[in-house]
């Protein structure tokens, strides 16, 4: 009996034993996700590099950035377009109302925090067989090509173009970080508090990043990619803004020399339109699968038009939010008879780019019956609402290029510039010198680049006041710079925020 | 390989026990009461391992020892017996009933106590109160039966979510859940379904239930360690129980009814609505503008007069929407149950079917369920148990659970404007539908339709070994297994899928819980007065969680449903995630003479979801009781018959946060050009740890006129701490928030339940049950020194959780009709901003409880059941569609709001003149703000029942043991003000199908 007591003592301490190794086995609590991988190592193979870029690509597919904002506020926020209030989606924006503006900031800074991470790792990346050099450059141009187009495109609605400002109501540029935050790094991600760096500093170091990815880029890769083309073709918009003429020609003409993206005429002009990828388009934003689409609420088409197919215009798809107004139906040269059901168009003049513009059905139980809208993004893809972006197109060059020369003085170069194009879009050629030059460049532009995201920023580059039928906003207004996210004033003590929020 | 070793460690205990014999003594055992023969007397030789049970006659036979003299005759209800040996070979013995020992015992945690010695707080609720309910989980019966448990059903579905807070909510960003423990299984209480709502705990049949247990304070539930934060849950399954088989038949049948229908316009009335509407705006046509919103302006309306454009709406019809889409169901439950066993094996198998449709076709809940319960007694020392539960259940699904879809008929059927036609003439559905509604529901929802399946198993092996006569050990592993699929088809001839030519959706979900618990006791009495007992113990639990889905487009015709049969794959999509807790245990019981009672217990705990230097913790707690009712000042009392006051302090935890929150991860996310991108999705903190609830509870429990009123009151103070917030991090450093623990808030309460026997006079009997809860809730505490959340102001320091943070209504302007609203100073606004806004009263209820009370009569039952709730504030989303009065939208309106609108200056009231096409000029939305607020208190009769049991010797020659048959009612009568349809919905309630009033008849028989 004392033996079995004994047996029974030993047995229940080794079934502890047991319980008790449970315990302590190492790593017993040790559970890795499937889905997602340790931040500190991600960027360890050229596999997880080459996926870590596509992130800040598919940024820009966002509605806060090109797939609608930063498509449709500059024309909403300026003086094109008029708001149905079918959905109500951009109704304010188009009334220009107070914190109705660009809401891109987070997702794109964000974005530059994976570039910054991802340019910091590139120097370590460890490859059998050995990262080529020129998988090296190649990720370096890219990364830095899309850091600029993010500080570029963060800098214009948030801060003064270099040189054209409300001084009292200026608070310089934005914050600029090159130094990524990585996921183990949570001190840096709770106390670092930048302030806004002057815009001249921003510009500087967007001149500096485009210079680099001019450098390590080629045009090998496709469209839908930063090239070498696409830096030089950014790079002359960002000069143009920061009225540096002459880097405004220079770049624009070697964008125009290089053989992306083709400048197209007439009949071309009108199909290129109808195609998935613009013929025009130097850097064109991808929607690959209807995944990607931003649906039918919210996506640049659904906000455009009602139309959901062309062969079939009074198939009802999207909202039509934002159509064109009145003044700008005229300045296209588009004649209309009728209104509400019967409203047609009768005549579209001899600019091809009146055939942009298409009577969609409306919708009539939420407001807006029969309207002129946009269908520069009309279910060209294949599947609805995800059409394909142009971010730069070359006509933007020859635009680029003829306003350089004008300011540069070279009104003659501007002239041929700007005849070259009346031509290509089926308008008279004209003859004009100093201010009525520049206005006939602007108005091409603003014809040209319509419900494209320009014309907004094109009036705040020369300070002008935004005419509109909705209430006209002068330049020296507070609503001409966006607000910054309160989220962001808030947890930064050195950020302040743009006057009158 | 652990797990195996484990096994084997229990096989070597099992196996090393050995007996020596001498003498063999026998004898019978009978009952002091009836004199009965009684089988399952556990007889042991005292001071030894050796033992047995008396056999179905009473009979046992066993050696004993040389040098052992003593008998104990044991079972569980009667006095124990002791028996000395001496020379005799054959002792006979009669067994008294234990008075003390037949009060109920109460489920506690890895152990069982008799319901005296608890010092904690635990409501109990016991089988057969929530017996033959048609309700398909046990969390929707236990509404209203539990002081300190709050229940409410998100909605009416079958077999939907049913939300449970105990002792209020504790936590603001992390789970409120608490943990269900399904005989001694953790399971997990998720909701895996995509498609509808199907809530895991409807896997049990309520009737295979013997006892819910419901650890409120954090002493009683520290045991748990870090999943109790939010109270626990234990329930315990029907056992056998020694004797003759015992077969029980078990059937109801009825239906479901609409709680309510909404009263709204009828054709005439909206015409009239909405041309105020239109007349209100300046309009000159307001007819035309009209009769065009419901698309019927006749093409030659411009030659039209007033009159005659009037007299078209006049001869429209009205057709009521919600009678079309709005109906009864049936309901219907089977089951069938033997039970039964000798000395040695115990077992209860039985089977069910359960079938309930709601009032909104088709959705439904059907159920099968298998539960086998068996055990035994391999030797004196050695029992092994195994429990097991199987079940599946299906449910058609509604177009949606919830929301503003067109196509869902909650949502449409009260907005849908009346003067549409459901059918044409030829019987096809009408598709010309007018107002905002362009789609007629009828139609979408005879057309889309889809499934949920649910199929689950719940189980656990468990061995008992007695090492010592004072000391047990336990082994058991248990494991909860679930999968969910569900598939939708959005048909080709409905708006949602005539677009994409049709489109399947499927899913499956895995979740694969295990557990084994291995517990040792140990008992000792020291000098008589003195007794302790000691729990020790360890826990290992995983858990992992996968699934799969994916849809498809392009259907050849709506013939083809299924996702094989689409042309273009539209999404594929899986996710896998799991986590794994360890845990060891002890709990040390002192008491002196049964009358100072102290308990303390501790648990070490750690989960894979917390930071790296923070996985483990500590929770302990202490209980302590005096039971002054043994004092002897009281122990002659004839008053009070039983008293007891007790007091404690625990620490509990709180894990129900992401599995991987804690870590710094780059996810896939990003893909661009179709090939996959990766980005960071998170920021790490090596700190995150569990939320901690420190709660005392100070309570008592009484009994007077010998027990003829029994209750207990309880005071709690309920304090959660390190609570998980979202601390934000700016955007320049590249990432949303971390979440850190930094909140505090506090829940304090009282609870009061009361159960008296009223009248108790010859075969007539009244008794009454009463519970009562008073809760308040404060956030004490949130980060940085703010006041309230940045991302949520209505989430304030001295606020209670669930406060609505709005502008305050001021009713409408008698001059004008225009509504109008309090600003930040006091004055009247037209448009009230941000800044105006104001706390404004709380959705979280502070008075609840439930009333029962039953008479017996000579074989006659009548139940009656009320559950209650008092001080909820809630908007709810159906009724402001409707509040709108048709103005934004073309939709109907209710006619108890419409009717008193503003129409005449000096009229004073609250509802203000229509204006077409949405707020006036310079105003806001008229539903901004304290407008829609409204009052959720209710008073409803849950529960009447009649029923009927047949006296014995009536139905003894036809071979049945007792016949009970009973009607019932469910939901029969609501006393509230609310206007919506139902007061106790959750959350925006916007489309949310209503729950159901129920009637049943049913039978119960036993063999």
């Amino acid at each position: 009996m004392k033996i079995n007591t004994y047996d029974m003592l030993r047995s229940i301490g080794l079934a502890f034993l047991m319980a008790i190794s449970l315990i302590s086995c190492d790593g017993i609590l040790k559970v890795d996700p499937r889905q997602s991988i340790d931040g500190f190592d991600a960027l360890n193979t050229p596999e997880n590099m080459e996926a870590a870029l596509n992130s800040p690509y598919a940024r820009l597919r966002a509605v806060s950035a090109y797939g609608r904002n930063l498509t449709a506020f500059g024309d909403a926020l300026a003086d094109n377009g008029l708001a149905t209030n079918n959905s109500g989606r951009l109704f304010n924006e188009t009334r220009n109302q107070a914190y109705s503006h660009y809401t891109h900031w987070t997702n794109f800074y964000f974005g530059i925090n994976e570039l910054n991470l991802f340019l910091e790792a590139i120097p370590g990346i460890q490859g059998t067989p050995e990262v080529p050099t020129a998988t090296k450059n190649r990720w370096e141009g890219e990364a830095k090509f899309l850091r600029a187009l993010f500080y570029f495109d963060l800098i214009k609605a948030y801060a003064y173009m270099p040189g054209v400002t409300v001084p009292e109501l200026d608070k310089g540029g934005i914050p600029l970080v090159l130094e990524g935050v990585k996921t183990t790094d949570i001190e840096k991600a709770l106390n670092r508090q930048p302030a806004r760096s002057s815009v001249d500093q921003v510009y500087a170091q967007i001149y500096s990043d485009l210079v680099d990815a001019i450098r390590l880029l080629n045009d090998s890769r496709g469209i839908q990619f930063a090239s070498q083309t696409a830096a030089k073709a950014l790079f002359s918009r960002v000069a143009l803004y920061n009225r540096d003429w002459g880097k405004a020609a220079e770049l624009s003409n070697e964008a125009l020399a290089s053989t992306r993206g083709k400048l197209l005429e007439g009949e071309d002009y009108i199909a290129g339109w109808r195609l998935s990828v613009h013929p025009e388009s130097i850097f064109d934003l991808r929607f690959e699968n209807v995944s990607e689409s931003n649906g039918a609420n919210e996506s640049i088409q659904a906000t455009y038009t009602t139309i959901r197919n062309l062969e079939n215009t009074n198939q009802i798809g999207g909202w039509g939010d934002f159509i064109p107004n009145p003044v700008f139906v005229n300045l296209i040269g588009i004649s209309v008879t009728g209104a509400g059901p019967s409203l047609t168009i009768s005549d579209r003049g001899g600019d091809v780019r009146a055939f942009q513009y298409e009577v969609g059905p409306g919708r009539v139980a939420n407001g807006s019956g029969r309207r002129m809208e946009c269908i520069k993004f009309a279910s060209k893809n294949g599947f609805a609402f995800g059409d394909n972006i142009p971010l730069i197109r070359k006509s933007e060059m020859l635009l680029n290029r003829m306003e350089a020369y004008f300011h540069l003085g070279q009104e003659d170069l501007a002239l041929i510039d700007l005849n070259f194009l009346k031509n290509a879009r089926g308008l008279e050629e004209v003859t004009l010198e100093g201010e009525t030059l520049l206005a006939e460049i602007l108005l091409e532009r603003r014809k040209e680049l319509a419900f494209e995201g320009h014309r907004f920023f094109d009036l705040k580059r020369y300070g002008r006041d935004i005419i509109k039928q909705q209430g006209n906003v002068p330049f020296s207004d507070f609503r001409i710079l966006a607000n910054i996210p309160q989220a962001e004033v808030d947890g930064n003590k050195n950020l302040d925020q743009n006057a009158g929020y | 390989m652990r797990k195996f070793l484990l096994i084997k460690s229990i096989l070597v205990l099992i196996y090393s026990a050995a007996f020596g014999q001498d003498r063999i003594v026998s004898g019978t055992v009978i009952s002091a009461e009836d004199g009965f023969a009684m089988p399952g007397v556990t007889v042991m030789v005292k001071g030894t391992m050796i033992g047995t049970a008396t056999d179905l006659d009473g009979k046992y036979s066993l050696s004993v020892p040389e040098n052992n003299n003593v008998l104990v005759f044991r079972l569980i209800g009667s006095v124990l017996h002791e028996a000395l040996v001496e020379n005799r070979s054959n002792i006979n013995i009669s067994m008294k009933p234990d008075t003390k020992s037949l009060e109920e015992f109460v489920v506690t945690g890895y152990s069982v106590q008799p319901k005296r010695e608890v010092t904690g707080a635990v409501s109990s609720v016991k089988g057969e109160l929530i017996e033959n309910l048609p309700m398909q989980s046990f969390d929707r019966a236990l509404q209203g039966r539990a002081a300190g448990v709050h229940v409410s059903s998100a909605n009416g579905l079958p077999g939907g979510a049913v939300n449970i807070r105990i002792r209020g909510t504790g936590s603001i960003k992390a789970g409120n859940e608490p943990l269900y423990v399904v005989d001694g299984v953790q399971i997990n209480s998720r909701d895996d379904a995509t498609f509808t709502q199907s809530n895991p705990l409807a896997f049990l049949n309520t009737n295979d239930i013997e006892s819910i247990e419901i650890l409120k304070d954090a002493a009683s539930a520290a045991i748990y360690g870090s999943l109790a934060a939010n109270g626990v849950v234990i329930i315990t399954t029907k056992k056998g129980k020694p004797g003759k088989a015992q077969i029980r038949f078990n059937a109801f049948m009825g239906s479901s009814q609409p709680l309510k229908f909404l009263e709204v316009y009828n054709s005439q009335e909206w015409y009239q609505l909405r041309k105020d509407a239109w007349t209100n705006t300046g309009s000159p046509i307001a007819a035309p503008n009209t009769l065009n919103n419901m698309g019927i302006l006749p093409t030659n309306w411009q030659s039209l007069s007033p009159e005659q454009l009037d007299a078209v709406a006049a001869g429209l019809s009205t057709y009521d929407w919600q009678k079309q889409m709005i109906g009864s169901g049936s309901l219907k439950n089977y089951e069938l149950s033997i039970s039964g066993g000798d000395e040695r094996t115990l077992f209860r198998i039985s089977g069910s079917y359960n079938f309930q449709e709601s009032t909104f076709k088709p959705v439904d809940f059907e159920r099968g369920t298998l539960s086998i319960s068996l055990s035994h007694q391999v030797n004196p020392r050695l029992r092994v148990e195994n429990n097991l539960n199987i079940s599946t259940f299906g449910q058609n699904i509604p177009f949606a659970t919830s929301g503003s879809f067109l196509g869902n008929p909650a949502f449409s059927s009260s907005l849908i404007l009346p003067h549409n036609a459901i059918y044409n003439e030829d019987g096809s559905f009408n598709t010309n539908i007018g107002g905002v509604f362009n789609q007629n529901i009828a139609m979408v929802n005879a057309y889309n339709s889809g499934s949920q399946r649910t199929n689950t198993m719940v189980g656990n092996l468990a061995a008992n070994y007695q090492i010592l006569e004072n000391m047990t050990f336990r082994s058991m592993v248990g494991l909860d297994y679930r999968l969910v699929q569900g598939d939708q088809f959005r048909d080709p001839r409905t708006p949602d899928g005539s677009g994409v030519r049709g489109r399947a959706s499927t899913q499956s979900n895995w979740n694969v819980n295990f557990i084994t618990t291995q517990t040792l006791n140990w008992f000792k009495t020291f000098a008589i007065d003195h007794t302790l007992s000691v729990l020790g113990g360890v826990e290992y639990r995983s858990e992992t969680n996968e699934g799969l889905s994916g849809s498809a487009i392009g259907f050849p015709s709506f013939e083809f449903r299924t996702i094989q049969s689409g042309a273009t794959p539209e999404s594929i999509s899986g996710f896998w995630s799991g986590y794994r807790r360890i845990g060891s245990f002890a709990s040390v019981n002192y008491d002196f003479r049964k009358k100072y009672m102290l308990t303390l217990t501790g648990r070490y705990d750690g989960s894979s979801r917390f930071g790296m230097d923070t996985q483990y913790g500590f929770f302990p707690s202490v209980r302590v009781g005096w039971y002054v009712k043994e004092e002897p000042f009281l122990r002659n009392s004839d008053v009070v018959s039983d008293l007891k006051i007790r007091a404690s302090y625990g620490r509990t935890g709180n894990d129900q946060i992401g599995n991987f929150s804690a870590r710094g991860l780059y996810g896939a996310a990003g893909n661009y050009a179709g090939a996959g991108g990766i980005r960071p999705v998170g920021l790490e903190n090596r700190n995150l740890s569990w939320e901690i609830n420190q709660s005392a509870n100070f309570g008592m429990d009484f009994g007077l006129l010998s027990n003829k009123l029994i209750g207990s009151l309880d005071l709690f103070h309920r304090k959660s701490q390190d609570l998980l917030l979202d601390l934000p991090v700016i955007a320049t450093n590249g990432f949303t928030s971390v979440t850190t623990n930094v909140g505090e808030l506090v829940n304090k309460g009282i609870e009061f339940e009361l159960t008296t026997i009223n009248l108790e006079r010859g075969s007539f009997k009244w008794s009454t049950s009463f519970n009562y809860t008073y809760i308040e809730n404060e956030i004490t505490k949130l980060y940085g020194g703010n006041m309230f959340l940045p991302s949520d102001p209505s989430i304030a320091v001295g606020h209670s959780l669930g406060t609505h943070y709005t502008q305050q209504y001021a009713g409408v302007n008698p001059a004008t009709g225009r509504p109008m609203w309090y600003d930040a100073n006091g004055n009247i606004t037209y448009q009230p901003v941000a800044a105006d806004r104001k706390y404004l009263g709380n959705s979280l209820p502070s008075h609840y409880g439930g009333f029962q009370n039953a008479f017996y009569f000579k074989g006659f039952e009548a139940i009656v059941f009320f559950n209650y709730e008092y001080g909820r504030v809630i908007a709810d989303g159906q009724y402001n569609s409707l509040r709108e009065n048709g103005t934004r939208l073309t939709t109907n309106a209710l006619r108890e709001v419409a009717d008193r609108r503003w129409t005449t200056p000096g009229q004073i009231t609250d509802i203000p003149r229509p204006y077409a096409g949405g707020p006036e000029v310079r105003s806001v939305n008229m539903n901004t703000g304290s407008a829609v607020l409204l009052k959720a208190d209710y008073i409803r009769l849950k529960q009447l029942t009649l029923a009927y049991n047949f006296k014995p010797e009536l139905i003894r020659g036809l071979g049945l043991s007792n016949v009970r048959v009973f009607a019932q009612g469910i939901n029969l009568w609501t006393y509230t003000d609310y206007p919506g349809y139902d007061p106790e919905f959750l959350g925006a309630a916007t489309g949310i199908i209503p729950q159901t009033k129920n009637f049943t008849l049913g039978i119960q028989a036993g063999f």
